[in-house]
């Protein structure tokens, strides 16, 4: 049973339609990567499988249920990254994930944070200190402990890797590889071709919220081929 | 150039206000509560204009059409003098609705004013008397900043600010842009306000007046503008810049007045009338119940007039001398009461006067006391009424007891209570009772109430200044 | 309840919600410092005026050795008290007398004057704990709500916010709740100190903090429906302070225009005219048109009637009697408009929260309209056992003695009048 999958899916905002008959399903352990331009449905898709918007037709699901019957549960199931995180300024990176957690109903202590932000790579003097003084690729990484710490089996990541330098970015990879491995399920969305290609298992093209081609990472190759994808998004956004 | 592109950068923001549906909405709402208080209060002020006009002229009638009778029964039938409010009452009728709006004059009593409208009508807690003059006031204000709290927040919030400063537009040509747009529909929220000043000089309010109300509350809402601006300037987000204007308004218009009210009555206390009254009641004592000839008061008075008139007794003297200690007793008690009642204004003036310096820290506490004072409806203006009062009073209860004194032998007189007949020899002309003057109450002339009005304007004047002087500093240093 | 903890947290560190919280808790406490001075300077006033009131009566006592005198030149005075809750809501006692000084003559040419205070301060209005917590405390209220998903949404951190909360709505509920709580308390606690030193009951402190709870509820309801609709911070603002101005500001307003068309009310200036003409007429009528109607309110003195003199003090004050009669129907008709209007007007303040909180208060308070017609009712009362202590001694033409003026009833005295007729 795959934990994730949109079956049929159409999603209209504000009267445009925004995907159009969208089906993927993605197996536990893999990471999946939505790839696609600007305005091409991605973080709709996103937004879908966490129940903020509504299916205009089809239906997705998270571990087999239909997510607008089982809200609660689908929800419970995942940890959110948001494109462009902002976590309160006013308050420390503890402070923020503590905060967060707390919403989500897991108690933490200092040790797990400092655990997961080792993963994530935030320099320990600056863990203290309130976020409005980060740069965005630090409030990135501690978006990234705070979906690591959630200890959710499925995580959705928009633009996971925004702002982050390319030392951050190849150790971010590592990481969506690790946390794969250790059975978790990843949905991410990007427009980073490269990264996407470094990271995932599949890929799925996403064109003006319509599927165009899909990607397998070929067994035994650690990587998807960039070439193709690339060539095969360059193909579709000049169409 | 820099006038042309200062007016560009007003067209542009008038233009956006007028296409977002919420700023219109808002606007022709404020419109339309404009327009419905000040005909409401001008109607009703005028309608109370003329029912107290003629009620003051059926007193009239009625005194002057009395029977004949003793004078002194003249004295305590006694009169009653009606406050007509002023043509600019209209637009703020102030301490008309607190003050009681008509008055019995007796002999030997300062009665207070009775019938105040506050204590017949429907009681909601705080705003329900609502006047023209108040929604200026305190409302306007409000929508002003609904308007104009983002006026340069949003040339920052779209990214807007860099490339006109980058183009050469200084930041005093873009504030002096924006402060003309809010200025524009500040002026012209004053257009029901004109009309009303119109209305009013047309039932024979003064003109210098009704202008200086008009301009009274364009500098008002022009130091609104002021603050409105400065504080979107310095504020670089529009969320709080709307927090801090609203608290700034919470401030001046619903705090600091009633800190002043508080304050002036704390720091000025004044006796109620009753203890004031109480207290006056021995001294009036020393002077002698006017009702009693034989009081041991008027011996030196007795003394004086029959050596003056060289007679024996008091039945010789060529006046009478009831008369006389009446009009004597009258004139002392009168002294005495005018004493405690100019003490006392006085000490309501202070309180006012003291309340109204609030006006520094509040531009609400002095444009409410510079509209009253210019509508003719503040403090001096009660007082005044108050002090014509007594005026009347004082002279017809005297020119009742000279008819006394002068016509009615004493003879007669003491001999009024052995049987009807005498009773009737008592009674004196009625062509007598015209020693009434016909009362009818004015404000103050226009070159004193805008003499009057001339802190409040300064302290507004001071404001404007301030907030200028501020908004200049400020676009001087806009950066983007 | 760790949901709470975290959010109490999280406000904690919020500094503009913290800033408006400590300006409702300064504007409380200043509202109740002011109410409860103003409290014991109207308490001080009324007790140096019983006393001079008393010397007064005593040195008048001594003058004057006739009944038609003594109830001519003495005057009596009357109060009402300030509750021990009259601190939080001031209501009509800037306006309406709470105390007056009447004598045995007419009635009608006394009972409407007004020892008010300073018209320029009685007009702005008291800066009162029902102001503070009726008209300031929704606004502090709806600064402290407007923006809480707005601000998240503004931020980008609505869905993130939604998506990790494990119960479904869980952190809008909990901040709105600690919010409109926290204000609550901010608003209450002063008060309490005050009711305490003021020596309120516990039930009436109780009640008010009730009232209070309820319309910021109602306003906290108001900012949930304006929340509905996902606009921006500021448009959201721009709307609730509308809606303030709408239901504090211009329904009240409209309420009382309404009210006030709906029950006419006689003219004031036609009952002082009407009272004084019958008044003073009688002078010149036949005594027997005053005694008359005096005989048919009171046949017990049909037997002394007889009027032989000119003047007599038993037809003086006959005829004092009489014109309070004619002009009954206009006052009563007066009297009967003003607890219609205030009727009307409890109905009518069910469409403004603000109005009704604060009739509320005053009606706990017992600073009302209703309790200034009910002071009204008792100086009415008092004035009635005035003239039924002089009639005897008048029309029996008795003689004055210490002992008779003794038995003269003093306002507040006796049991009969009780200072405190509010609860």
């Amino acid at each position: 049973m795959p934990v994730l999958s949109a079956q049929a899916l159409s999603v209209v905002r504000s009267r445009q339609q925004v995907l159009k008959d969208v089906s993927f399903s993605i197996p536990q352990g893999e990471v999946h990567a939505l790839l696609g331009g600007n305005g091409a449905g991605k973080s709709t898709t996103l937004l879908t499988f966490l129940g903020f918007l509504a299916p205009a037709s089809g239906s997705v699901h998270v571990q087999g249920r239909d997510v607008h019957e089982n809200l609660a549960a689908a929800r419970r199931a995942i940890a959110y990254l948001p494109e462009s995180a902002t976590l309160y300024g006013h308050l420390s990176a503890y402070e923020n994930l503590r905060y967060f957690l707390s919403l989500a109903g897991t108690d933490t202590d200092r040790d797990e944070l400092d655990a997961a932000l080792d993963r994530v790579a935030l320099q320990p003097e600056a863990r203290g200190m309130r976020m409005q003084t980060y740069s965005k690729g630090m409030r990135q990484k501690v978006a990234i402990a705070l979906a690591i710490l959630r200890d959710t089996p499925i995580l959705l990541l928009d633009e996971p890797t925004s702002g982050l330098d390319p030392v951050a970015i190849d150790e971010f990879n590592r990481l969506a590889r690790d946390l794969a491995e250790a059975g978790r399920t990843i949905l991410l969305v990007t427009h980073d071709v490269y990264g996407a290609c470094h990271v995932a298992d599949r890929i799925d093209l996403l064109q003006s919220g319509v599927l165009v081609g899909a990607f397998d990472r070929p067994p035994g190759m650690d990587r998807i081929d960039t070439e193709a994808v690339h060539a095969a998004f360059a193909k579709h956004a000049a169409a | 150039m820099t006038m042309n592109r200062i007016l560009a950068i007003a067209r542009e923001e008038i233009r956006l206000r007028l296409r977002s549906r919420l700023a219109l909405y808002t606007l022709l709402i404020f419109a339309v509560l404009l327009t419905a208080t000040s005909i409401a209060t001008a109607l009703r002020m005028s309608e109370e204009h003329r029912e107290r006009s003629e009620q003051q002229a059926l007193a009239e009638e009625t005194f002057l059409s009395q029977p004949d009778r003793h004078p002194h029964r003249m004295v305590h039938y006694g009169h009653y003098v009606f406050r007509a409010s002023p043509p600019l009452a209209m637009i703020d009728p102030c301490v008309d609705a607190v003050t009681g709006q008509s008055m019995f004059l007796e002999g030997h009593r300062q009665n207070t004013a009775m019938f105040a409208d506050a204590r017949a009508s429907a009681d909601l807690g705080g705003f329900e008397g609502l006047t023209a003059a108040l929604v200026y006031q305190l409302f306007v204000p409000l929508l002003l900043i609904a308007l104009g709290h983002g006026l340069i927040i949003r040339e920052r919030e779209e990214n807007t600010l860099a490339p006109l400063l980058a183009q050469g537009v200084t930041g005093i040509e873009l504030y002096a842009g924006k402060w003309i747009a809010l200025a524009g529909v500040a002026l012209v929220l004053l257009l029901p306000l004109a009309l009303v000043s119109a209305a009013a000089v047309a039932a024979g309010g003064s003109m210098p007046a009704s202008a200086g109300i008009i301009g009274l509350y364009a500098l008002y809402l022009l130091v609104w503008c002021g603050l409105i601006l400065l504080v979107s300037a310095l504020v670089r987000l529009r969320a709080p810049s709307l927090g801090v204007l609203v608290l700034l308004w919470l401030g001046t218009a619903l705090i600091v007045p009633r800190m002043a009210v508080e304050s002036a009555s704390a720091v000025l206390p004044i006796p109620g009338k009753l203890t004031t009254d109480l207290r006056m009641q021995e001294e009036l004592r020393e002077v002698g119940d006017g009702h009693n000839a034989a009081a041991p008061q008027y011996r030196q008075l007795r003394a004086n007039l029959l050596a003056q008139y060289e007679v024996e007794r008091v039945e010789d003297l060529p006046v009478n001398f009831r008369g006389v200690v009446a009009e004597s007793a009258e004139a002392d008690l009168t002294e005495v009461m005018n004493k405690h009642a100019e003490e006392r204004m006085a000490l309501e003036a202070r309180q006012a006067r003291f309340a109204e310096t609030f006006g520094w820290l509040s531009p609400v506490v002095a444009v409410a006391a510079g509209s009253r004072a210019l509508s003719g409806t503040d403090l001096a203006t009660h007082h005044r009424f108050l002090r014509e009062a007594e005026e009347v009073r004082f002279d017809f209860v005297q020119g009742l007891n000279r008819v006394h004194v002068e016509q009615l032998a004493y003879s007669v007189d003491m001999n009024r209570s052995i049987d009807a007949e005498s009773e009737r020899r008592t009674r004196m002309s009625a062509e007598n009772w015209n020693v009434l003057d016909e009362f009818s109450f004015r404000p103050a002339a226009a070159g004193e109430r805008l003499a009057r009005a001339g802190a409040p304007l300064a302290m507004l004047f001071a404001w404007f200044g301030l907030l200028t002087a501020g908004g200049v500093h400020a676009a001087r240093k806009m950066r983007p | 309840m760790t949901g709470l903890i975290r959010e109490i947290r999280f406000l904690s560190s919020d500094r503009a919600a913290l800033l408006w919280l400590g300006i409702a808790v300064l504007v409380a406490a200043l509202s109740v410092v002011m109410g409860l001075r103003e409290t014991a300077s109207q308490r001080a006033v009324l007790s140096e005026l019983i006393e001079f009131d008393r010397a007064e009566r005593a040195v008048v006592g001594e003058l004057y050795r006739d009944w038609g005198d003594a109830a001519y030149y003495t005057f009596h005075l009357t109060y009402d008290s300030p509750s021990d809750f009259a601190f939080a809501a001031l209501g009509q006692r800037d306006t309406s007398p709470w105390k007056h000084s009447i004598r045995a003559l007419a009635l009608e040419g006394q009972i409407y004057e007004t020892d008010a205070e300073n018209p320029v301060l009685a007009l702005t209005g008291r800066f009162d704990f029902a102001f503070a917590a009726n008209l300031l405390a929704p606004l502090l209220l709806i600064l402290l709500l407007h923006d809480l998903r707005s601000r998240e949404r503004t931020a980008g951190r609505f869905e993130l916010l939604s998506a990790t909360a494990a119960v479904r709505g869980s952190p809008w509920f909990a901040r709105a709740v600690l919010r409109v709580g926290a204000l609550t308390l901010c608003l209450i606690a002063p008060l309490w100190v005050g009711g305490l030193l003021a020596g309120t009951g516990a039930s009436d402190l109780a009640l008010a903090s009730l009232i209070v709870a309820l319309h910021l509820g109602f306003w906290w309801g108001v900012c949930a429906i304006a929340d509905r609709f996902g606009w921006s911070s500021p448009v959201n603002l721009t709307v609730l302070i509308g809606a303030w101005l709408a239901l504090a500001v211009i329904v009240p307003a409209a309420i009382k225009l309404s009210v006030e068309a709906a029950v006419p009310l006689p003219d004031g200036g036609d009952i002082l005219l009407t009272q004084r003409e019958a008044v003073n007429d009688a002078w010149d009528l036949p005594k027997s048109e005053t005694m008359e109607p005096f005989i048919e309110r009171h046949p017990e003195w049909a037997d002394y009637t007889e009027v032989s003199q000119p003047f007599e003090w038993k037809w003086y004050y006959a005829f004092q009697q009489v014109g309070d009669q004619t002009v009954e129907p206009l006052s009563d008709a007066y009297r009967e408009g003003r607890i219609e209007r205030d009727r009307l007007a409890g109905t009518l303040a069910w469409l403004s929260p603000p109005a009704l909180a604060e009739r509320a208060l005053q009606a706990i308070a017992g600073t009302g309209m209703a309790a200034s017609l009910a002071y009204e009712q008792r100086v009415r009362d008092f004035h009635a056992e005035l003239r039924a202590y002089y009639y005897p001694r008048l029309f029996r033409d008795e003689t004055v003695s210490d002992a008779s003026l003794a038995q003269r009833p003093e306002f507040g005295v006796d049991g009969a009048l009780p200072p405190h007729p509010h609860r």
